[in-house]
């Protein structure tokens, strides 16, 4: 079974984009879930990038992403309302426990815990948006003439992951398909026939890398043309949002809004500037919106591009 | 190549001795063998990747198109050779289809548009531009080894060399598979080297057949000469159409289907005007008449029950859903099935038509949306890679105890217990897998009511396959219902009494053998494509009936005649 956070290719703006665009939308989403505590502008980050992910096309990863989050968020309330007994509005006195010595449950180190989970969770759907969308493949080839040997790796643990992952499905089957005669499996023995089997399978990947050619320069004379590598239409609008998202964070947050503070008391600011880019993070999550095509105008576009040019150059 | 001597690191034997080989512009050459008599490792001589990647010692010359293959590494040399290994699962390096078929150009720095074309031309020529923007793991086998063939002949290789590439490919896929090469040949001029065990697939597109035998040439020339060759030398490498000729004396030796039709029509023509094959009404004598001393031990077991026979395998009204990355969708579609104690039962069908899916519910690894799969008496299931059995260094940590011996001696591996299982053959692994399986299932001697084996004959040669059956017979003898689900037609045709084939998630045929394997095309095998007779599965049987007195056109004396001219018939 594939997991949900696998990239599965589609025909929308996010992932015809180039991996510096998605990342530079995506990123900018992610700077302003750390950049403001503010529990509104989280919330309102991570619906911009639920609403990203849903047009996106990537439902399933962002509801594992959400409930991964929500599940690790509750983690996080309990263990800074156990642990730190700051705040004024005491819940709840539970005494002296080991280790953590007298325990005041606080609202405010729950608002706390609630703030960084929502911070977790935001970060989570984000990451999870990126995996579903943006080809790993694009990202490798962007920044192998950056770093080859780091490509190269990342290719090879790329391709293995998946490949371990299969192979441990069926290394857990073949466990509950042995006899009750037979020796049990334990985690130690499975996890050493999984480590040799991953070697195993990364002779064979990096084989087919050398007979690709992997292990060879790219010939100095080779053609370059005027289409610059895995640029698409919509590139622009990704950049557009993402500047547009990270800029007015900061003016925001320099100007105090989306102030909030745990201690002593809760002190949270919901003033107008706070609203406008809580709306703008929101309406954030339209960019990977696909506009619905009009049959009339493809039928009678006169320079539409023969197909092997739209897969092959900018996959848009 | 020239006196090529080959050594993988640390072996005691070479695995390549004094290879001259020579293949001409726009060949199609068979390499043929059985199981470790060096195919692969030549073919990885002939792309670099020996001894560049494998080390070793290295003796003699090896050029390929005009390189030094052992001054040159596998990279210089991939702008001529394209290479596609056995499994397809690890040649795949990227996470689309069309970045990887774009990957060795886009290395060689083609420009953008020229890649492109080249895509998309080889995704035309290969049938898979529907592919392009799938994710490679939501790939069938057949069609991740398409992909990967396309990677290969997507820089438009003079040489393309390949490794049992239809080895996981149903019959369809497989026989798609070796059209497509000739095709790609005669078109294209490319030349080609297939390593293959199956042979009846891949006979008739060959111009020359190369026969390996322990890491040395045995034989090289046209396929008819190669089976004539086999014939004597070797006869698990003779095809069931040419074994079929041999027991009926009938020369020359057919290479594939189309020529032993014509050799028999011409044949019959010549002798007194009797009907063709397919005119005759042949009632297909089973050999439910003449029993092996397999059916004669399920008999026994079977009387041995006054009560009426019993279902070791119930599967009533079965659904099951899988999810295959974008959503659930139905892998088995009401599939009623019932297996009897010492049932021989083959389950077939195309990849992905639902035969590992069946196996695996039934063993209890996957839960049914709908209905009910039991399997009375207990099931012991070996899955396509016993190696995922073997988790240990030593035969008898595996299987410890009376049982783990009982489990041993069921399958003839009581010598082994002190083994690595590392060091054993692949059929030796298999075995063992299957012992892990059963063990601690068995009562005495008694087996569990089921033995379930998915895909047993990946990759084995036809000797190896003979023991199988012989296994799969023998513990049908003990009582045990077998459900083997397997592509192989041959295989099948050899261990079952009953075929079960499966089409998209539905039971598209059920019977006997002996009529589903003879009623089709591509689940046939190559004697019943030949005779179109009713029952006529194996050469054994389909000689029985080419030599049936006043049926059919062929007698006796045709063959005395012949073994007189050879002076054999004294």
């Amino acid at each position: 079974m594939r997991s949900p956070f696998a990239y599965t290719p589609r025909p929308g703006p996010l992932q015809a984009a180039s991996p510096a665009a998605a990342v530079t939308y995506l990123g900018a989403l992610v700077a302003v879930a750390f950049l403001y505590s503010s529990p509104v502008v989280l919330a309102a980050t991570g619906a911009g990038l639920i609403l990203a992910g849903r047009l996106a096309g990537a439902r399933k990863a962002v509801r594992a992403a959400f409930w991964m989050g929500l599940t690790l968020a509750l983690l996080i309330v309990v263990v800074n309302a156990l642990v730190v007994s700051r705040g004024e509005t005491v819940l709840a006195r539970l005494g002296e426990w080991p280790l953590l010595g007298q325990v005041d449950v606080t609202l405010e180190a729950i608002a706390e815990g609630a703030v960084l989970g929502l911070r977790a969770a935001t970060v989570m759907v984000a990451f999870a948006v990126y995996s579903a969308c943006v080809d790993p493949d694009r990202v490798l080839r962007a920044l192998r003439p950056l770093a080859g040997r780091s490509a190269l790796t990342a290719t090879l643990v790329s391709r293995l992951v998946p490949v371990a992952a299969a192979d441990a499905a069926r290394l857990r089957d073949a466990a509950q398909l042995r006899g009750p005669g037979a020796a049990p499996v334990g985690k130690a023995p499975l996890a050493r026939r999984l480590l040799a089997g991953s070697l195993d399978r990364a002779v064979d990947v990096a084989a087919t890398l050398e007979l690709r050619g992997y292990s060879l320069d790219p010939p100095l004379d080779a053609p370059r043309t005027k289409y610059r590598r895995g640029r698409s239409r919509y590139d622009r609008r990704f950049y557009a949002t993402g500047a547009t998202v990270l800029i007015a964070s900061i003016a925001a947050k320099l100007t105090a809004a989306g102030a909030f503070h745990a201690y002593p008391t809760i002190e949270l600011g919901v003033g107008p500037t706070t609203l406008a880019l809580s709306a703008l993070l929101v309406l954030s999550g339209l960019a990977p919106l696909r506009r619905a095509r009009r049959p009339s105008a493809l039928r009678s576009a006169p320079n539409r591009p023969p197909t092997v040019q739209a897969r092959g150059v900018s996959r848009a | 190549m020239e006196a090529l001597t080959y050594s993988y690191p640390h072996a005691p034997e070479p695995a390549l001795r004094e290879i001259s080989l020579r293949l001409a512009p726009g060949e199609f050459a068979l390499l043929a063998g059985r199981s470790a008599c060096g195919k692969s490792t030549l073919l990885r001589a002939a792309c670099g990747l020996i001894p560049h990647f494998h080390g070793g010692e290295i003796g003699g010359q090896v050029e390929v198109a005009g390189m030094d293959a052992v001054a040159s590494g596998p990279g210089e040399l991939a702008a001529a050779v394209g290479y596609v290994a056995q499994d397809p699962e690890t040649q795949v390096v990227s996470t689309t289809v069309a970045a990887e078929i774009e990957l060795p150009l886009e290395l060689r720095g083609d420009s953008p548009t020229s890649r492109a074309r080249a895509v998309e031309e080889v995704a035309l020529a290969l049938a898979i531009p529907h592919l392009l923007d799938r994710a490679v793991d939501t790939l069938s086998g057949g069609e991740l080894q398409r992909v990967a063939l396309a990677a290969a002949l997507v820089t438009r290789p003079k040489l393309v060399l390949l490794d049992e590439p239809t080895s996981q490919l149903d019959p369809v896929a497989g026989d798609e598979l070796i059209w497509l090469l000739r095709r790609l040949n005669e078109e294209w001029g490319v030349s080609i080297l297939l390593a293959e065990h199956r042979l009846e697939r891949c006979l008739a597109a060959a111009d020359r057949v190369i026969a390996m035998a322990t890491g040395s040439i045995a034989f090289d020339g046209p396929p008819r000469d190669f089976l004539a060759w086999a014939q004597g030398a070797d006869q698990a490498l003779e095809t069931p159409a040419a074994r079929l000729f041999s027991l009926c004396d009938i020369e020359p030796l057919p290479v594939g289907v189309r020529d032993a039709r014509k050799i028999l029509n011409s044949t019959k023509r010549g002798r007194e005007g009797r009907r063709t094959p397919s005119s005759l009404n042949f009632s297909g004598e089973s050999e439910s008449s003449s029993p092996r001393p397999a059916d004669e031990k399920v008999q026994a077991v079977r009387r041995g029950s006054a009560s009426p026979p019993t279902a070791v395998v119930g599967v009533r009204d079965l659904w099951v859903e899988l999810d295959n990355g974008d959503a659930m969708h139905d892998v088995l579609r009401g599939v009623d099935l019932r297996v009897e104690r010492g049932e021989r039962v083959a389950l077939m069908g195309r990849n992905g038509a639902g035969k590992s899916t069946l196996l695996r519910t039934v063993a209890g690894l996957i839960e049914p949306v709908r209905g009910r799969a039991v399997a009375a008496g207990g099931i012991a299931l070996l899955t396509q890679n016993p190696g995922d059995y073997l988790v240990r260094e030593r035969v008898g940590d595996e299987l410890p105890g009376d049982m783990g011996l009982a489990a041993l001696r069921v399958v003839g591996m009581e010598h082994a217990v002190d083994a690595d299982p590392r060091d054993l053959s692949g059929g030796e692994r298999q075995r063992l897998a299957l012992a892990i399986a059963l063990a601690g299932q068995m009562e005495g001697d008694e087996l569990p009511g089921l033995v379930a084996l998915d895909e047993p004959t990946r990759g084995m040669d036809r000797a190896r396959k003979g023991d199988l059956v012989d296994l799969i017979g023998d513990l049908s003898g003990r009582g045990a219902g077998l459900l083997v689900a397997t592509h192989d037609v041959e295989f099948a045709a050899g261990f079952a009494e009953r075929v079960v084939l499966l089409g998209d998630g539905v039971v598209i045929a059920d019977g006997p053998a002996a009529e589903v394997l003879s009623g089709g095309w591509y689940f046939a095998t190559e004697v019943a494509r030949v005779l179109d007779l009713p029952g006529a599965i194996t050469p054994e049987r389909g000689a029985k009936a080419l030599l049936k007195p006043g049926e059919f056109a062929l007698t006796r004396p045709m063959g005395e005649k012949r073994r007189s001219q050879r002076g054999e018939g004294g």
